[in-house]
């Protein structure tokens, strides 16, 4: 098979799985979003939680194949046309995504253990920084057996969540991505974002609510 | 660093493929590789010599004839 045979066959699989993986995404905001409802409705500020979705673009999943699909083997970034049955977009583990973004950390935890009761089957696999630090929770699972396509939530601190929402963008594929410079910048970025959490944390009373001393 | 020496030996990055490039002396050294290898050894790959028509890949796992021929061909372009 060729190269463009393979990004073809692809292709048509990522449409094929599309109804399910807006499915999976639908259902997975709409229970992160119900289950997560109480503490919702009790934050006072500066407490924050956001919930966002959405269900990943073809060329980025058919990217992502070809990054990861490899099974190890990816120098270079190309498909190995001796190799085409390896590559598939059902092993993708965040076609339909939600991440929850979360302020104080306190809040974080707390939708973090609902949210592990609620799945307690998917697997977490922590987002972790260049020195192995767990920065965010995530986890990845299917809806019952027979679902095709995996999902992924994960719960973010807010700052560095809203943070590499313009870091990802500006860095992506472009000559950044390489940069020594801006990867240490970004670890000291992402650094000085969780100290500040974490800073914030200790310094809020339990029941902080900011209005109530006005 | 690894970087410094291969932007002083003419190496630019493809971000494509993510590799170092040199079309004059067709070689092609893969990120990962560059990462795992010392100072001393990747520069003794820059300065060895091929005999080669074509390209030299140095990949932590060597590419199979396939992915050479695909990547020749990318590079050709």
């Amino acid at each position: 098979m060729t190269v463009r045979a393979i990004v073809h066959r692809l292709r048509e699989e990522y449409f094929d799985l599309l109804p399910e993986v807006k499915q999976a995404v639908s259902r997975l905001e709409t229970e992160v979003r119900c289950h997560t409802l109480s503490v919702q409705q009790r934050l006072k500020l500066p407490e924050q939680l956001i919930v966002r979705s959405r269900v990943k673009e073809c060329e980025s999943a058919i990217d992502t194949v070809r990054r990861k699909g490899n099974h190890g083997k990816g120098e270079g970034n190309v498909f190995d046309p001796e190799r085409s049955s390896d590559y598939s977009i059902s092993r993708l583990r965040d076609l339909a995504g939600v991440r929850v973004l979360a302020f104080p950390g306190r809040i974080l935890t707390e939708v973090d253990q609902i949210l592990h009761t609620c799945f307690p089957e998917w697997i977490s696999d922590p987002i972790k920084d260049a020195s192995d630090t767990p920065l965010a929770h995530k986890y990845h699972g299917k809806f019952g057996q027979g679902s095709k396509v995996f999902a992924e939530y994960q719960v973010v601190p807010m700052l560095l969540g809203l943070y590499w929402e313009v870091e990802h963008s500006a860095r992506y594929k472009s000559v950044l991505k390489e940069s020594v410079k801006i990867s240490e910048l970004n670890a000291k970025v992402e650094s000085a974002l969780s100290d500040f959490e974490m800073g914030i944390a200790n310094l809020l009373p339990d029941d902080s609510d900011l209005d109530s001393g006005s | 660093m690894n970087r410094d020496i291969l932007q002083q030996a003419h190496y630019h990055y493809n971000f494509d493929r993510n590799m170092y490039v040199n079309r004059n002396t067709k070689k092609a050294f893969s990120l990962e590789f560059v990462a795992d290898t010392p100072e001393e050894e990747l520069a003794k790959h820059i300065d060895e010599n091929t005999n080669s028509t074509g390209w030299t890949f140095y990949f932590n796992s060597p590419p199979s004839e396939s992915v050479q021929r695909e990547l020749e061909r990318l590079l050709a372009k």
